[in-house]
């Protein structure tokens, strides 16, 4: 409870921090719309020249793009603007003032800034979604939109534990800021199905970057497409992923000296 | 513009300035190669996976292959990186002790562009030969197309430079100039021979990416070295591509002549 009223205070924060921003506001919003039409575009390229891309049709592949969109959006809304933090403060010394806080620190440490308008990624993920499953004319059935959801949350749970060992690393190398910069490299190879990869791209994609599990699995169940490995692996990986980040952390975190000593 | 020796001198001093920082951050610009790896690898992968074994609009495997690992290179030399090391030095008023000296800051972000990517490019060349066994390419080359393709690049990385410098210099009135430029990148994407050779995108859609100026700045040179334009399609690219630098150097002009009478640092 305490840490529901400690996390809605961030947000309520970020949000009166935004909100002082119009302009800006606008401008960003614009982006996102630009990026994403862009997108889409580029997949009505794509097939132009073809009615499926590995077994995926325009719809699907849109659907895809669409998770790929909400995905990056809660990523840029909600973790990487607190975790980013992290790492200049580690390199300051400032980062005492975390520890030093009444609240467990990996909390405060991953839920601290909320950049908001990237909001806007999140709903017009959604929008394409939408609109690639209406032109499917998809039979959603409440188990299996159930089904979706569980698969998303365990795909933002490997993203998130993902970003943390990489911002743990921090305690190690104290100078990362580029570090996640890795993690958006092998993202970007998830606005296209994982089929469309040579074989050992696929398997790295998969098993040790699982790529595929944050959206391709999902874009999967939902368009009833025959699933490329057994869905109920999103949520479990997702959980095991998370307990391995939140063990790595505490480990990193037994390091930290603060700047000068 | 005039070129004095006592202005070449400087740029040659600053670029070697330039290069002996940027080997500060190797790791950083050894990612930022692996991203212009990547992005090609992705595109060839979508097309490999519809050509399988036969071909796209005449394009086979082997041919996207040539034409995504040239891009590498390509896009790598082309990259205007202005936007990143000359717009916040406006915005953060880094530009005045550069106003003191006598040659136009310009040269400061050109140096920093030539040290940037001769730096990593060092970097980049050994994933690319990786690549290249990996990927078995067909590269059509003949004595000519490389001798044109060394002219289209030069010309695509100044063409490039100058947009660059110019969406940098909208700093100047905004503190927006990025969203400007992704909307660039965007067009970059679909029209500058990104997502697909020019040659495969729809016809009205394939006219639009000849006129405009984004697929001289990273499709023609890839298309003038792989031969994949008749002589027709190359003097026009050529005369485009050349047109479009010219403007576009006049544009960089008038724009930095009107910023900087209004230019005032941070605080004034």
């Amino acid at each position: 409870m305490r840490i529901l009223r400690i996390v809605s205070a961030f947000l309520r924060a970020a949000i009166l921090k935004e909100t002082a921003y119009r302009a800006e506001l606008a401008g960003n919003l614009l982006r996102s719309v630009i990026n994403i039409g862009v997108a889409v575009g580029g997949l009505a390229v794509v097939f132009s020249h073809t009615s499926e891309l590995s077994g995926w049709r325009l719809e699907q592949a849109m659907v895809l793009l669409g998770v790929y969109y909400l995905v990056q959006g809660i990523v840029q809304t909600a973790l990487s603007p607190s975790l980013n933090e992290v790492v200049s403060e580690v390199r300051k010394g400032t980062f005492d003032y975390v520890l030093l806080k009444p609240v467990p620190s990996l909390l405060l440490s991953s839920t601290r800034r909320f950049v908001v308008w990237h909001v806007a990624d999140v709903m017009l993920g959604g929008a394409i979604i939408a609109i690639g499953l209406i032109r499917l004319e998809a039979q959603i059935t409440v188990g299996i939109a159930a089904v979706f959801v569980g698969v998303m949350v365990g795909g933002v749970a490997i993203v998130f534990s993902i970003w943390l060992a990489l911002t743990t690393l921090v305690f190690w190398f104290v100078r990362v800021e580029n570090i996640t910069m890795i993690f958006q490299l092998f993202f970007d190879t998830g606005r296209y199905p994982v089929e469309i990869y040579p074989f050992w791209l696929r398997q790295l994609l998969t098993f040790v970057f699982p790529v595929a599990f944050i959206t391709t699995v999902p874009a999967q169940t939902i368009t009833g497409r025959e699933p490329l490995v057994a869905i109920w692996l999103a949520p479990l990986i997702g959980i095991l992923a998370l307990l391995a980040a939140a063990r790595f952390w505490r480990i990193g975190l037994s390091r930290y000296t603060s700047a000068s000593s | 513009m005039i070129l004095r020796r006592t202005t070449l001198a400087g740029a040659l001093a600053l670029t070697r300035a330039e290069i002996a920082d940027m080997f500060q951050y190797r790791v950083v610009l050894f990612l930022y190669s692996l991203w212009e790896v990547v992005h090609p690898i992705v595109y060839l992968a979508v097309w490999g996976a519809i050509a399988g074994e036969g071909d796209v609009g005449g394009l086979r495997l082997s041919d996207f292959a040539a034409y995504y690992l040239t891009f590498m290179l390509v896009s790598h030399v082309t990259a205007a990186i202005e936007i990143y090391t000359f717009g916040p030095m406006i915005q953060q008023g880094e530009l005045s002790p550069h106003l003191l000296r006598p040659m136009n800051p310009v040269w400061v972000a050109a140096a920093r562009n030539i040290s940037y990517k001769s730096v990593s490019m060092l970097l980049l060349i050994p994933v690319w030969i990786g690549l290249v066994i990996i990927l078995r390419p067909t590269f059509s080359i003949t004595a000519g197309s490389a001798l044109l393709f060394v002219v289209a690049l030069v010309v695509a990385a100044l063409l490039s430079f100058l947009v660059g410098t110019t969406f940098a210099l909208l700093a100047f009135w905004t503190t927006r100039s990025f969203s400007f430029w992704e909307i660039w990148i965007g067009l970059t994407f679909l029209l500058g021979g990104q997502i697909a050779p020019v040659e495969l995108l729809p016809g009205f859609v394939q006219n639009l990416a000849t006129a405009l100026p984004m697929r001289y700045t990273l499709g023609f040179p890839i298309e003038v070295l792989l031969n994949r334009l008749d002589a027709g399609e190359l003097a026009l690219g050529f005369v485009l591509q050349f047109a479009w630098l010219i403007a576009a150097a006049l544009i960089v002009r008038t724009v930095w002549r009107a910023g900087i009478r209004q230019y005032s640092a941070v605080g004034a």
